[in-house]
């Protein structure tokens, strides 16, 4: 531990752990619902295309699907950047680290939504 | 204590300053009931008087004696020989893991008593707050006004056994966040919430509890950092809700 | 050189279990599975792309997918997933300071847990339910 500086780092609390472990209580929430919703739509499985288009065709499934696609991203970047801070990076690094994961977390979140519309819309024709 | 006398050897560490660290060997004959810190005085009064080590009390008080022994946290002046190594045993001992080594078993511990001095750890505390959550409710009197020795003996130990201690050096370690707890067991303070609730607290344990688990006084920094995180989030969230 | 000092080189001691507690095991299994399953989280995201591509491409995925590798590695998946799930149910149960007194009897009652639904899981895929 170095000395002096138990009030260096003050600007950042609870809020961020707390979002992770909610992102995480829903990933399960979700899942769970995702094998149920999954075992009940298709037991079969998910075996081709036409099949993954007649599952998004059920209007729960592109909700459920887009709350675990933003639940994992969040939940997985928040801890990914919590192994990041376990190797005491300096405030220059984090000031790289972060924007990067915010950028990366956005990205995949739209273009996972993107990928969804499509499906959604290509379910309805 | 019986007469019996055991042959063990003593593999011990030694470094001075930031020279290249090396193992030295020593043989000893010991009484099995006597306690690993014995054994090292006997190395340091028979066969090499340069060993450094800190040690004061010698009845798990003062908390200087806490090394490796075989890989994990001892205090050593309660560490029984029988109960580490057999007859013709082997011991290897080494300095805490996570405090710069000073000489041979001395580490520098200074920077967690400037901390736990930052936070306002205090050795007397009332009954109540000096006490585990749990162990309250053996209490016949919970009273205030009753007053005893916290159970930190300020060892270090569980700061060398910290996983996450072991790449940060600016994570406050368990001893600092437990004595957090132990002194805000009343309403929580401003100073200790901005300590406590930061990058580098509460939020970084990853709740292995190696901490609790090489504690030798029953602190339990692993419990008190999980009460002290639910005082803090529910502290937040009703801040939350009281400023709308 | 004095190598006690906690620096960011000793990360590959987070995942040494010598002399360590459970805890810790619970500690390296939660770390590497997180790992994993953020890359496979961003591996999936990107095979997903075959779905815009059309019934033939995805469905040409599909057969490889089937291969006994990739049904291993998934395997893999759906156990780090149920490991690292119910692991961080303890943590919010304790974080929120409940069962802190049986923390260690309520890791091993969620690995009991997570074994058996591992096990169910692998005889659903491998025996081709």
């Amino acid at each position: 531990m170095e000395t002096n500086r138990l009030q260096k780092n003050i600007t950042e609390n609870v809020w961020l752990w707390l979002v992770k472990i909610i992102a995480g209580l829903g990933i399960v929430i979700f899942l769970t619902i995702h094998f149920i919703v999954n075992h009940l739509v298709a037991p079969e499985g998910l075996l081709s295309y036409a099949d993954i288009l007649r599952y998004y065709s059920n209007p729960i499934v592109p909700i459920m699907e887009a709350g675990f696609l933003i639940f994992a991203v969040v939940h997985s970047l928040l801890g990914l950047r919590s192994i990041i801070l376990d190797l005491n990076p300096s405030t220059k690094v984090m000031r790289f680290v972060n924007p990067l994961l915010i950028a990366v977390g956005s990205a995949s979140i739209i273009y996972g939504l993107w990928l969804l519309l499509v499906l959604v819309q290509r379910a309805s024709l | 204590m019986n007469d019996t006398i055991w042959t063990i050897e003593l593999k011990i560490f030694r470094q001075r300053a930031d020279a290249q660290r090396y193992f030295q060997t020593f043989q000893i004959e010991i009484n099995p009931d006597e306690y690993v810190l014995d054994a090292i005085e006997k190395v340091w009064a028979f066969h090499d008087r340069s060993l450094t080590f800190r040690h004061a009390c010698h009845h798990s008080t003062c908390g200087a004696c806490g090394m490796l022994v075989n890989g994990i946290e001892k205090l050593t002046c309660i560490t029984s020989i029988r109960s580490v190594t057999q007859n013709n045993g082997k011991l290897l001992i080494e300095p805490l893991r996570n405090f710069p080594v000073l000489s041979d078993l001395v580490v520098d511990t200074s920077s967690m008593f400037k901390a736990l001095e930052e936070i306002g750890f205090n050795q007397v505390a009332s009954l109540p707050s000096a006490c585990l959550p749990y162990e309250r409710k053996t209490l016949e009197h919970e009273r205030s006004e009753y007053q005893r020795l916290v159970d930190c003996i300020e060892c270090g130990m569980c700061i060398s056994a910290c996983p996450v201690s072991l790449t940060d050096s600016n994570y406050l370690g368990p001893a600092v966040l437990a004595a957090a707890h132990d002194a805000s067991s009343q309403p929580l303070s401003n100073k200790i919430l901005e300590i406590v609730d930061s990058r580098d607290g509460l939020w970084r344990c990853h709740n292995a509890f190696e901490c609790s688990a090489v504690c030798p006084s029953n602190v339990e920094p692993g419990l008190r950092i999980m009460k002290m995180r639910q005082t803090v989030i529910a502290h937040r969230i009703k801040k939350l809700f009281s400023r709308g | 050189m004095n190598i006690n000092k906690p620096s960011p080189s000793h990360l590959w001691r987070w995942f040494d279990p010598r002399d360590k507690s459970i805890g810790t095991i619970a500690f390296i299994i939660n770390r590497l599975s997180a790992i994993g399953l953020t890359i496979y989280l961003f591996l999936h995201l990107a095979v997903l792309s075959k779905l815009v591509a059309g019934s033939q491409a995805y469905d040409d995925f599909l057969i490889l997918a089937k291969s006994p590798a990739i049904k291993i590695g998934e395997m893999f998946v759906i156990a780090g997933g149920i490991i690292h799930g119910l692991n961080g149910i303890r943590i919010t149960i304790n974080s929120l300071g409940f069962l802190l007194k049986i923390q260690n009897g309520l890791l091993v009652g969620l690995m009991i847990i997570a074994l058996a639904a591992i096990v169910y899981f692998a005889i659903r895929m491998f025996s081709g339910a």
